[in-house]
Parts: C-alpha cells; structure tokens; sequence
C-alpha cells in the first residue's frame, strides 16, 4: 500500500523497489536538439510538398513519400519521444512490431494496384 | 514464502525495472504500439482500395486531353491547366449567385461550380480515385482576403501539418522544463501546445464543413467512389477524435501542474507521458498526410 503524497517513499529506490511509485532519475538533454529536430521536420514537409508538384504521380513517387515518412518518423520517434536514450530491448520491443506494420500497408497498396486488372 | 531474497544483480531475476523505465510509462508505450495497430489497419485498407482503382491522371491519358478541352476544361501538357483558373473556378459572381436564388442558371459557390464541372466532363467519377489536388485545394479567406476561387492544392493541409509539428515541439519543451523541475516553464509550455491542439482542431473542422458543403456524405459523395469520402472521414476522423482526447489529457496535466500536483509528487513524468501520446498523435498525422494527401 503507497500513496503518491507519502514523502517517506523513495521513488528512486533501487534496493526496496516498488513498482507503483518508482520512476528512474531524469535530467534534461537541452532544447538544441529540439530545434535543430523541428526544423528538419519543417525542410521535409516542404520537399514533400515539391515532390507532389513536380513529380508526375507514379509508384517510384510514392515510394520516396513513404521513405520521407519513415524518415520523419524516426526523428519524432527517436527525439520527441526520447527514444533514442532509452534501452536497446525497449527501443527493440516497440520499434520492430512496427517495422512489420510499415511493411504491410505499403506491400497492401500494391496488392491493391493488381485489384483491378484481375 | 522467501519473496525478498530475489538477486538485485539480476536484470529480469525482478525487484527491478530491467528497461528503466516507470511502470506507467512502459504501459503508455504498450498502449501506443496496439493504437498504431489500430491506424495502421487504416491506413492499409486505404492503400489497398485506392489502388485497386485507377487514378485520375489514367483518365485524362484515355479520354484524350484534346477531348477535355473542348468540354471546355483547359489543359497543358495533358494535365489541368490552372494558369488560367478564372476559366475554370472563378465562373461565380454576385450576380450568377443571385440567379441560382432564383432557379436560373449560374452557380451559388465557386465550389460548387468547379466540383459539378469535373463531374460534367467525367474527371470526377465513381471509376476512378480523384487526385487529392483536385479535392483539397481550398484555403479558408475568412472575407479579409478571398482566396475563394483560387486553385490551392495542398496549401491548407500543409499548414495543418506546420501547425501539429509545433504543437509537438512545445510538448517535448513542456517535457524538457519538466526534468528540470521547472514549474513555471511546464505551464507555459504546455498551454502553446493546448492552443496549437485546439488550432489543428479548428483547421479539420474547417476542412470538414468544405467537404461536407460539396455533398459529400458516407455513402456518396461528388468526388470519385463512395469509399473515398467514407475512408476520409474514418480516417481524419479518427485522427482528429485521438487530437482532441490529447488536448482533454493536456487541459488535465496543465491544471495538475498549476495545482502543484508534480511538484508536490517530486517528479514530472505525467507531463512525459501525456506528451507520448501528444507525439504519437503528430506521428500518426505525418503518415494520414503522406497516404491520404500526397500518395
């Protein structure tokens, strides 16, 4: 039994852990990066947005707009979500499932293009 | 029952967190991973239905360009033509509108002009999937300057996608001022990113009311097949549904910040985790961009 206002819990305690208060030291990595993260986001959309004006629509097109995606992805996945500082085996368990699932919904848009031909 | 003799040197032998990470966070994480199952079935039947149609570009080729321009739907280089959009777009005027008043002929919205022309000359049809530029190519005036009438592809949608990349960035800030013990940094922080939540809100909102002013519905609408309008509202639907939970989750943590809630507990990590959500939500909108508006 802990209660979140009992101070003479120690929510970083490693020897007597509890797992309905615990929670890991943090400290701050900066806004640098941040910025610098933002930025990059902002310059990607616009190539997007170039890509779809001056390229005619085409699968190599969309290929480079899923590549796009996946790379903004892995800059809000890996900065805005910190997931870059975390473990190797949670990184792991959450970023491989949707390695799969990325797979899918591209592999499903060209089964879809044989559709209609059949 | 011997429970406290667990080796601590042990990283899965328990009494520890062997990925360090709170038990609360772990769990937000899970919950994000089976969501991204949710919108990835989506966004896969998207893809799917989509291509199992053929494109509006495909049309133009079979009909011939030459064909369309005698229906009156200016062309270059076997695309539409925009140069001279008044053509196209502007046909409306005050006076055209007052005639639609009274049952003549003329149109009441250039939209709605713009959209029965298309349908007119076969562009839009239930055969095929309309090209997204053709579709979403407004941009709100609001009476200041109009921009009604002009041909916008893209533009509005972009600035939604600006609008939640920002709203992200004062989240990972409010995060930041958070592991910092910053009080007062975190309620500024986080009150940008309920403002910007509630700014894409109102832009879907706005991008709903053009959709459903041109008559489209669930299960038809003037644009192309009736699985188009119903897989746009399902999707940007349920996008929007999950920006507004994330706004209710951030009006909560903003509130519980000003009351002195995490300072009180010793630690910020509610504002991490809200804020996973709040990124996930930004995630999942780069992806309903990339499919639904680029693709």
């Amino acid at each position: 039994m802990s209660s979140h206002s009992n101070h003479n819990v120690d929510i970083h305690d490693e020897v007597n852990y509890d797992p309905t208060v615990w929670v890991p030291h943090t400290h701050s990595h900066g806004t640098k990066d941040i910025w610098l993260k933002f930025w990059i986001l902002l310059g990607l959309t616009v190539i997007d947005v170039a890509f779809y004006f001056i390229m005619p629509p085409s699968m190599a097109r969309n290929i480079i707009f899923i590549a796009l995606g996946i790379v903004k992805a892995i800059y809000i996945v890996g900065t805005f979500m910190h997931m870059k500082h975390e473990k190797l085996g949670f990184a792991s368990m959450i970023i491989i499932p949707m390695m799969f699932i990325i797979f899918f919904i591209a592999w499903m848009l060209f089964e879809g293009n044989f559709w209609g031909t059949i | 029952m011997s429970t406290q003799t667990i080796s601590q040197s042990s990283t899965w032998g328990g009494g520890n967190s062997p990925f360090k990470v709170s038990y609360g966070k772990l769990m937000m994480w899970v919950f994000l991973l089976s969501d991204a199952f949710t919108f990835s079935s989506l966004l896969t039947a998207y893809g799917a239905i989509r291509y199992s149609f053929s494109s509006t570009d495909t049309f133009i080729e079979e009909v011939t360009p030459v064909k369309l321009e005698a229906d009156g739907i200016p062309m270059r280089d076997g695309r539409i033509d925009f140069t001279f959009a008044d053509n196209l777009i502007n046909k409306y005027t005050p006076e055209s509108a007052s005639h639609a008043a009274h049952g003549a002929e003329g149109h009441a919205d250039h939209t709605d002009y713009f959209v029965q022309k298309m349908g007119e000359t076969g562009i839009f049809s239930e055969s095929h999937w309309p090209s997204p530029d053709l579709v979403f190519n407004h941009f709100p005036g609001f009476g200041v300057i109009d921009f009604h009438g002009m041909h916008l592809p893209l533009i509005f949608v972009s600035l939604m996608t600006l609008i939640l990349i920002l709203s992200s960035v004062t989240m990972v800030l409010a995060v930041e001022a958070g592991q910092r013990g910053d009080k007062a940094a975190v309620s500024k922080w986080m009150l940008w990113t309920i403002i910007g939540g509630f700014m894409f809100l109102s832009c879907q909102a706005w991008e709903w009311t053009q959709f459903i002013g041109a008559g489209s519905r669930m299960y038809s609408n003037p644009y192309g097949p009736p699985t188009f309008a119903a897989l746009f509202f399902g999707v940007t639907g349920f996008h929007g549904f999950h920006v507004f939970s994330g706004v209710v989750l951030n009006i909560i943590v903003y509130v519980n910040n000003l009351m002195g809630t995490y300072e009180k507990r010793g630690h910020y990590e509610m504002v991490e985790k809200v804020g996973l959500y709040w990124h996930f939500v930004d995630l999942v909108w780069v992806f309903v961009f990339t499919f639904f508006y680029l693709i």
